[in-house]
């Protein structure tokens, strides 16, 4: 049976058409899957499922009736609960506040707490989210706030769930804890909807899978037992345009000096230890790979390098060098949303006094045709793009500032399959011209293939180097392939992939 | 040695809690809005015109009750244009408030002349009554002798269970921290942030009458800055209201320091007293109770 059935949907923003004539059908007590490049449509659709939008022509069924929705209530009140790719939380309430939020429980004036309390421990309990209801959202790790909505959900006893790129911010240990949430909705006869640029968890969890190109359903598979063909999933996704640049790590003119180095240094915040005897050094012409779980000091390194963090103890020694810095939350630490390309990068860049337009243009105009920045026209506002042109303005700005140290955070988090393979590429032209790279990930793909040293960091330390000839040593071969997704592992690559896995929750030695 | 042994008097302490009714209840109002999202800097004009319009109507009626009735009317109006401007038509705030400052003045002190033919007072009126249920308890006769400092007592209670206890008050406050948020849950935003400025407009209503009450007269610019003293007070207290209540007991002390001082006639000039609270806020705010951090979506249009 389908709980719901999108029929020839279409949705289009002035000129531009964002959804034609999409037809989907979910079936209930199931877990679907919905790839596609950024700006295929993906969420665009769920948003209309939820209510924010609503299609220019076509109609939608659920449960077999049709439905009209104008706000997101009339969608929660037909058990339909969306957990956006940016939270929707309030960071200075508590989770009970932000969960009740809406839907308050009342005894008389006064909000039924400890009924509330009761009722929510026991969904805690039962999906063993392991959530702590007076903590500050402010206070919570990603993961927890992404638990928070999770709650809410539940809470409103959602019957149909949809998450919008919910392991874009999980680690890898994070993200198997996600699906086993996931596999509980599952059991409780939930309707799960997933948004997800990864295809490897495609193939671990979904039942059926669509994928959009350009507004437009391209491919529909149903999956049993894990059998999917992802090559053919990969095609389906980036269409005729699949981009598989091999680049050579060339060895040439690399002098491998080392620029930054970090001392025997300890680092405390709020009495916290954050960084334990650290110990590092970063050299010319060499991407420096750093493979961790979220929080355990990744922020705190680029920190001291980019020379935000100063009260630590330890030595730092840094050769005069200039650095730029790629963040890892690009909305909020890394571009002003409502100035364009130009802006944007004149900000940073700019030096002459005058900001004239011809100046603004020229800045603009450079990074959109060298970085292949899609937009809608050149004076579009950066928050209105989508998240791997963003990433790739960005990127463009750091890059062209031509410092000698550059230090990408997740650069490829949320970023569709031919953004990634664009901004490797570049991560790769800048250390073949000898400069020096350091690399925070927790996509152990991305690190594997990138990396020259790859340092393993738990809890402030790093408890494993692998050296450049140890690395090799795993590789099966030196290409790197820029579809790291797409591409089957080769064995040896493997072992490498499950011995990060386990370093990283200290799991090994 | 006079000037000590009044200050330390009870009646001074009196005076001072007394004193203290039209800041906490113009830090209150302004409370009530900024939760919800929007920065009232109006307080003093809404304090200007209630005052005014109290005093008009109670002697052109000779009933305190329709003045009292009428006051409150007219400010809930004004706070609805304020809502209007700043909620519908998402105008910047900060400007209306001070549009709304100048307009509370100037239509005043244009009443004042068409209807007393005097720019500077009103004649005298009554004010509110007395309240004489504690007169014979000494110390709590002489600070509870009228309805609205009762009243502004318990609104410290009341307004801490309404914005942390009730659906109302969670809500009012999601609209001041993540309204988009809020609407994903199906919040009404802009209904809340509009019941927050109508609370705002009876608070200061209230705030506007005691002090006409207290002088029994209108007087042009009797408001004297204690809108925006208020201000001060509920950014002082956090936005919290027993902090609030404390932040105001600072400030009415100085103004009772102030009578205190032109009474015993000492060599202090009253204006460098006069000036203390702008300074106290100042240096409260640089150093001595940490860092403040108003709503997060306090003052953006929604």
């Amino acid at each position: 049976m389908n709980t719901v059935q999108f029929k020839d949907i279409s949705i289009s923003f002035g000129s531009c058409s964002v959804l034609e004539n999409v037809s989907l059908n979910i079936k209930s007590n199931s877990v679907h899957c919905i790839l596609g490049e950024n700006g295929a449509g993906k969420s665009s659709l769920m948003k209309v499922l939820f209510g924010m939008y609503q299609p220019d022509s076509g109609e939608f069924f659920i449960n077999g009736k049709i439905v009209h929705f104008s706000s997101p209530l009339d969608s929660i009140n037909m058990k339909i609960g969306m957990v956006h790719q940016h939270f929707m939380l309030i960071s200075d309430f508590t989770v009970l506040e932000n969960v009740i939020l809406g839907n308050e429980i009342t005894d008389g004036l006064k909000i039924n707490f400890s009924g509330i309390r009761s009722i929510l421990s026991d969904i805690i309990n039962k999906y063993n989210l392991g959530l702590d209801l007076d903590s500050k959202i402010s206070d919570l790790s990603i993961s927890s706030q992404q638990k928070v909505e999770i709650l809410k959900l539940l809470f409103r006893d959602s019957e149909i769930l949809i998450f919008d790129e919910p392991t874009a911010v999980l680690s890898p240990v994070e993200v198997k804890e996600f699906f086993k949430i996931i596999e509980e909705f599952k059991r409780n006869k939930k309707t799960i909807i997933l948004i997800t640029h990864k295809l490897n968890e495609v193939k671990l969890i979904a039942d059926r899978v669509t994928v959009l190109r350009k507004g437009r359903v391209v491919y529909e598979e149903d999956i049993t037992d894990c059998n999917i063909d992802l090559e053919k999933l990969a095609l389906a996704i980036v269409g005729e345009s699949r981009v598989s640049i091999a680049v050579d790590k060339s060895s040439e003119n690399l002098t491998n000096e080392i620029v930054v180095r970090l001392n025997n240094i300890d680092l405390y915040k709020n009495s916290v230890k954050i960084l334990d005897k650290m110990n590092l050094s970063l050299r010319k012409g060499e991407v420096l790979g750093i493979c961790g779980v979220e929080g355990n000091g990744q922020n705190e390194i680029a920190e001291i390098i980019t020379g935000l963090e100063k009260n630590f103890e330890g030595e730092y020694k840094n050769k005069n060098v200039n650095v730029s810095m790629v963040p890892d939350d690009r909305i909020s630490k890394g571009m002003i949303s409502q100035f364009n390309v130009g802006e944007n990068i004149y900000l940073k860049n700019g030096k002459k006094f005058i900001a004239s337009s011809e100046l603004l243009d020229d800045f603009s105009d450079k990074t959109i045709t060298e970085y292949d920045v899609r937009l809608t026209n050149n004076k579009a506002s950066l928050g209105s793009l989508s998240g791997g042109n963003q990433q790739k303005v960005i990127i463009a700005r750091e890059i062209s500032a031509g410092n000698e140290v550059l230090i990408f955070s997740h650069p490829t988090r949320g970023v569709d399959i031919n953004a990634t393979a664009f901004i490797h590429s570049k991560i790769i032209e800048e250390r073949n011209k000898n400069r020096a790279v350091l690399l925070i990930s927790s996509d152990l793909d991305e690190l594997i293939s990138l990396s020259d040293r790859l340092c393993v960091l738990f809890k402030g330390k790093i408890i494993r180097t692998f050296e450049s000839d140890e690395l090799s040593s795993y590789k099966s071969d030196n290409k790197v392939s820029l579809t790291p997704d797409i591409e089957i592992k080769k064995e040896k690559d493997n072992q490498l992939f499950e011995l990060l896995g386990k370093l990283m929750i200290g799991m090994a030695d | 040695m006079d000037l000590i042994s009044s200050i330390v008097s009870l009646t001074f302490i009196a005076q001072v809690i007394r004193l203290m009714t039209p800041f906490y209840l113009g830090a209150s109002a302004a409370n009530f809005s900024e939760r919800g999202g929007v920065i009232n800097i109006s307080i003093e004009g809404f304090m200007n015109l209630s005052a005014f319009s109290f005093a008009v109507f109670s002697i052109a009626t000779g009933s305190i009750l329709l003045g009292f009735i009428m006051a409150i009317a007219i400010n809930l109006l004004f706070s609805l244009l304020f809502a209007y401007f700043t909620v519908k038509l998402k105008l910047d705030q900060i400007v209306t408030g001070v549009g709304f400052n100048l307009l509370s003045a100037g239509i005043t002190k244009f009443l004042m002349v068409y209807i007393f033919k005097s720019s500077s007072n009103t004649e005298r009126f009554e004010g509110l009554p007395d309240l004489n249920f504690f007169e014979s308890i000494p110390i709590l006769g002489s600070i509870f002798s009228d309805y609205i400092t009762i009243f502004t007592f318990a609104l410290i209670f009341i307004s801490g269970f309404v914005l942390f206890k009730t659906r109302f008050g969670l809500r009012l406050r999601s609209a001041g921290e993540n309204p988009w948020a809020a609407e994903s849950l199906g919040v009404n935003v802009r209904k809340y942030k509009v019941y927050g400025i109508l609370i705002s407009g009876f608070l200061s209503a209230l705030a506007g009458m005691w002090l006409a009450s207290n002088q029994n007269s209108y007087s042009d610019g009797m408001i004297a800055g204690r809108g925006y003293i208020a201000l001060a007070a509920m950014i002082i207290g956090k936005w919290k209201p027993v902090n609030i209540f404390f932040a105001c007991l600072m400030f009415s002390a100085f103004e009772a320091l102030e009578i205190s001082l032109q009474v015993s006639g000492t060599d202090i000039p009253a204006q460098l007293i006069q000036m203390l609270p702008y300074l106290i806020t100042v240096l409260v705010l640089i150093g001595f109770i940490g860092k403040t951090r108003p709503p997060a979506a306090d003052g953006v249009p929604y």
